[in-house]
């Protein structure tokens, strides 16, 4: 059982996000591994304890520190971690997935998971990309995957809070919403051990375009006008309110 | 007086006696020896000597519950007199001819002044300890004193829960009695030619009891065979405090109360190695079993301990009395494989593990020295690294510290922001020399409500024209709480982070917001290099006040208030004195606590707790801390003035604001942090646009 997990370094939205030259200024932000990547690592990692195998961990390193994300993985449970070298921090969803879709052919795996989406990627087009470069299906939005002889139980959960049940034959691509279990603690001493010891795979980004989308100009909302913060005791400001809703004809 | 055959049989059995009690002292030291190495101590000869002085003066067990510690020095005193008067008892059963009784008239040549008082000492000694053992007897088993038992959901070892520290009691409580009353009738029965004025009790017996040579041998039978019982019988129940509590005083912490034992031991013995923290019984420093046998089971721990009066499942006392049994099992027991059992499923449940405060007071309480908050610690060390089930809230806070260096998941760069919103510059530390380096905190540079205290602090410095600076995005969280949650590793990341940011930066001293950063900077920096003058803000502000370079210019006698002690200041650091000037330079009117200074109570928020994703139900530490505080304050009220609840730390700020609401205590007393009076008293304001927002 070979599972790779391609995770994404992502700008980090803990700050504000600095705009610059028509898109992010990548070199006043930190980047940090996507939230949901963390789903998607625990969730292979509780398939490896499961059933046994390894998992290849394996990313974009789009500005030269994808390393400490690689240890962390390494930290939870992976196996191996394998970076591309692109060194491209603009690189979007379709780009990596063709460099990954690359990559990830050459390990013959049995399953790959990614992160069902990214703050950068909210309409989650890295494993759907993977899955059509490397032409295998793809499920999204998975709570839970088991498996058992070369098939996958996958719970897919929809709005309402309604749970399906698929059962996939291996290999395929699957988005991870969350995984069956919060994701585990990586204790830093582990991490830091990691990093001196483990060896990280460096592989080059593969030649040409990769089509999609073509990005523009980036800029800051426009502020148009300010929420007016009414102030003042409890009935003042139910006043105001009853004021206002009348005043636009609500009343 | 004994025949020779009574001598041989004494002699077989106070041979057989010693040699269990030799069995048992070689038994308990080692399973000390079995501990990891502890940090190396210093100066043992004065460290012995200052404890022998503390338990003749029982010192530290008069810390509270003062009648009965009264009590427990007749007791004290009484066995120790006993241990002479049985060497007597000895004597006159093995020397022909010694008797003692009538001042020793019938022993030629003997002292009679010094024979007069030893009678009448032993006589009234005698009298004494009946009562203080009744007394004890009484509290335990008739009036079931709730104090010397454990919350429901306490984890207690098998055999604790059956109630074997009260069959421990029970026996050595029987003992005294038949061992006092055999001596005293021993003594009665020897009086033959009517009673011994300097033997009171003995004579008062003789007068119903009348003489008898068979008499004598019985009791003194009884007496001294119960001895040599007793004797060996102690080495194996908690009743080994007798010996091993004075020693565990002289052996007791001799680094600073904020400096954590090391995770591995820093001394490394024939190459072993070993792996942080504990998960076994013999993963802890010997002194961690030295304290098992020291443990007087007396709970004085368990009264003081925010985390059971919450009802959470922590009891110092249960880990200590649970240790103890567990050693007992697995040696004089004879199941060894005790000691390679997990402690989170013998001794302490993981979820006391994670709700202890770290707030010191069991350890600051414990009249014999011990230190369970420790254990407590080195357990959750090792849980981490094993990968136990974190609370999310915790592995969220610790995730974030270990990306962005706070805990509040909010960006490095953010850090300072705080500051722009003054009305003139603060120096960037790594940049300009400055003699100050406000260390300034998580809690005080993120959190929304502490901020305009943060900024009051800044604007008294301006305005006191201290020559002070901050360190922007490259102040990390200090990892007080980071080491005290268990996480070593991450704690040594973050001292490594601000040690090289204090190398950038040129300053003379630190100053800091925060009572924990506080600590950790100024008691376990100094091991990793930084060797720094560390100070708390309250400190510096006395300073300024005494130097004149900031003037009251308004007396705040409107003010009615209380002080609560931060853990990490007080009861940690012994800074007691200077937020306590400073109230009184300003010119409140104020009032202590019930609980103040050492014996201060903690908030609840310390060692992660403010962390935990999930409250549990029942009254909280600081809303019971707020109704004290209302209590205190009510006696004096009625003048009209402003009741304020005054403490020194932002996570209190938070912590009492929210008790505030929580009780109800609205428009009752409201919380401030100091730096608000003292802005108020030196008339350093908010610009409007600020206090209007
Ligand atoms: S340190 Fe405080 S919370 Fe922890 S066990 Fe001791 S008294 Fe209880
Ligand atoms: S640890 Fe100390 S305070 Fe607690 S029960 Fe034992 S002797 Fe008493």
């Amino acid at each position: 059982m070979h599972i790779v997990v391609a995770i994404k370094h992502i700008p980090s939205i803990a700050d504000e996000l600095p705009v610059r030259h028509n898109n992010i200024d990548f070199d006043s932000v930190d980047f940090v591994l996507n939230e949901w990547d963390e789903h998607s690592i625990e969730q292979a990692v509780l398939i490896k304890e499961a059933v046994g195998g390894t998992v290849t961990v394996i990313g974009v390193d789009v500005i030269g520190e994808l390393d400490n994300a690689l240890h962390l993985a390494l930290a939870k449970g992976a196996d191996r971690a394998v970076k591309i070298a692109a060194e491209e921090p603009g690189a979007d969803s379709h780009q990596q997935a063709k460099w990954l879709a690359e990559a990830i052919q050459n390990m013959s795996p049995d399953l790959i998971l990614s992160g069902v989406q990214a703050s950068n990627d909210l309409d989650g087009q890295l494993g759907p990309l993977i899955a059509a470069y490397l032409d295998l299906p793809y499920i999204g939005g998975t709570s839970a995957i088991e498996v058992t002889n070369g098939k996958a139980m996958v719970l897919k959960e929809f709005p309402g809070g309604i749970g399906m049940r698929y059962e996939i034959a291996l290999p395929f691509v699957a988005g991870v919403q969350a995984a069956p279990k919060p994701p585990r603690y990586a204790p830093v001493s582990k991490v830091r051990q990691i990093a001196q010891t483990a060896k990280v795979e460096t592989i080059e980004p593969g030649e040409g375009e990769s089509g999609g989308l073509r990005f523009l100009k980036m800029a800051p909302p426009v502020v148009t006008g300010h929420a007016e913060m009414i102030q003042g005791t409890a009935k003042e400001i139910a006043a105001r309110i009853v004021e206002l809703l009348k005043s636009r004809g609500l009343l | 007086m004994l025949t020779p055959f009574e001598k041989f049989v004494f002699f077989i059995l106070a041979l057989i006696s010693a040699g269990f009690t030799l069995h048992g002292f070689v038994t308990i030291i080692r399973t000390i020896r079995l501990g990891r190495p502890a940090p190396p101590l210093k100066n043992l000869p004065q460290a012995f000597w200052k404890a022998a002085v503390t338990v003749l003066l029982q010192r530290t067990i008069l810390r509270t519950r003062k009648l009965l510690s009264v009590i427990h020095m007749a007791l004290f005193f009484g066995l120790i007199t006993y241990a002479f008067v049985n060497l007597m008892d000895v004597l006159e059963g093995i020397v022909p001819g010694f008797d003692l009784v009538y001042s020793g008239k019938h022993v030629p040549g003997a002292p009679l002044a010094l024979v007069r008082a030893y009678n009448l000492i032993s006589d009234v000694m005698s009298g004494f300890l009946l009562f203080a053992i009744t007394v004890f007897l009484v509290r335990r088993f008739i009036l079931k004193d709730k104090a010397l038992t454990y919350r429901e959901n306490v984890l207690l070892y098998p055999k604790v829960k059956a109630g074997g520290p009260h069959k421990d009691s029970l026996i050595v409580g029987v003992f005294v009695i038949m061992h006092v009353s055999a001596h005293l009738m021993s003594q009665a029965f020897r009086l033959a030619e009517g009673p011994d004025p300097w033997m009171p009790l003995a004579s008062f017996l003789n007068s119903i009891s009348g003489a008898s040579q068979i008499g004598v041998h019985i009791a003194w039978w009884v007496s001294i065979g119960w001895v040599m019982f007793i004797i060996p019988y102690l080495t194996r129940s908690k009743h080994s405090h007798f010996f091993m509590a004075p020693v565990n005083l002289a052996l007791a912490k001799q680094n600073p109360r904020g400096q954590l034992d090391p995770a591995i031991p820093l001394k490394v013995i024939d190459g072993k190695t070993f792996e942080p923290g504990a998960r076994v019984i013999t993963d802890l420093a010997w002194k961690r079993i030295l304290d098992a046998y020291a443990c007087v089971q007396c709970n004085r721990c368990q009264d003081v301990c925010p985390a059971n009066f919450y009802g959470r499942p922590l009891s110092p006392s249960a880990l200590e009395v649970n240790k103890r049994y567990l050693l007992k099992d697995a040696t004089f027991g004879g199941h060894p494989e005790l000691l390679q059992a997990p402690l989170v499923e013998k001794v302490i449940s993981p979820e006391a593990v994670w709700s202890c405060t770290t707030c010191y007071a069991c350890v600051r309480i414990c009249p014999v020295g011990n230190e369970p908050m420790a254990d407590i610690v080195d357990i959750r060390r090792r849980l981490i690294l094993e990968g136990f089930e974190l609370d999310s809230g915790v592995q969220s806070a610790l995730q974030s510290l270990a990306t962005n260096g706070n805990w509040m998941g909010k960006g490095r760069r953010l850090r300072g922001r705080w500051a722009k919103e003054l009305e003139f510059p603060i120096k960037n530390a790594a940049e300009e020399a400055v003699e100050y380096l406000w260390f300034v905190g998580d809690t005080a540079s993120f959190d929304e409500r502490v901020l305009p205290n943060t900024r009051m602090v800044a604007r008294i410095f301006h305005q006191a024209g201290l020559d002070f600076g901050i360190l922007y995005q490259q102040e990390s969280n200090a990892g007080n709480d980071v080491r005290r949650v268990g996480e070593e590793g991450l704690f040594e990341q973050l001292v490594e982070q601000n040690l090289a940011a204090f190398g950038r930066a040129q300053f003379q001293r630190i100053v800091t917001t925060d009572p924990h950063s506080f600590n950790t900077l100024r008691n376990e920096y100094p091991q990793y290099g930084g060797r720094f003058e560390v100070e708390h803000y309250t400190m510096v502000l006395l300073r300024l006040l005494e130097e004149g370079r900031l003037t009251v210019k308004q007396r705040l006698s409107h003010y009615l208030v209380t002080y609560h002690d931060p853990c990490y200041l007080g009861r940690y650091n012994g800074v007691f004195a200077a937020p306590r000037k400073l109230l009184e330079r300003i010119g409140v009117e104020f009032h202590e606590m019930p609980r103040n200074c050492e014996n201060s109570f903690c908030c609840g928020a310390g060692g992660g707790q403010i962390w935990m994703g999930k409250v549990p139900p029942g009254e909280r530490p600081a809303e019971n801390r707020i109704r004290e505080a209302l209590a205190t304050l009510q006696s004096y009220a009625g003048n009209g003035k402003k009741q304020l609840f005054i403490v020194a730390c932002p996570k209190d700020m938070i912590m009492y604001s929210d008790a505030v609401k929580t009780t109800g205590s609205e428009g009752k007393i409201e919380v401030r942090d100091i730096i608000q009076l003292v802005a108020e008293a030196v008339g350093v304001v908010e610009p409007v646009s600020e206090a209007g927002a």
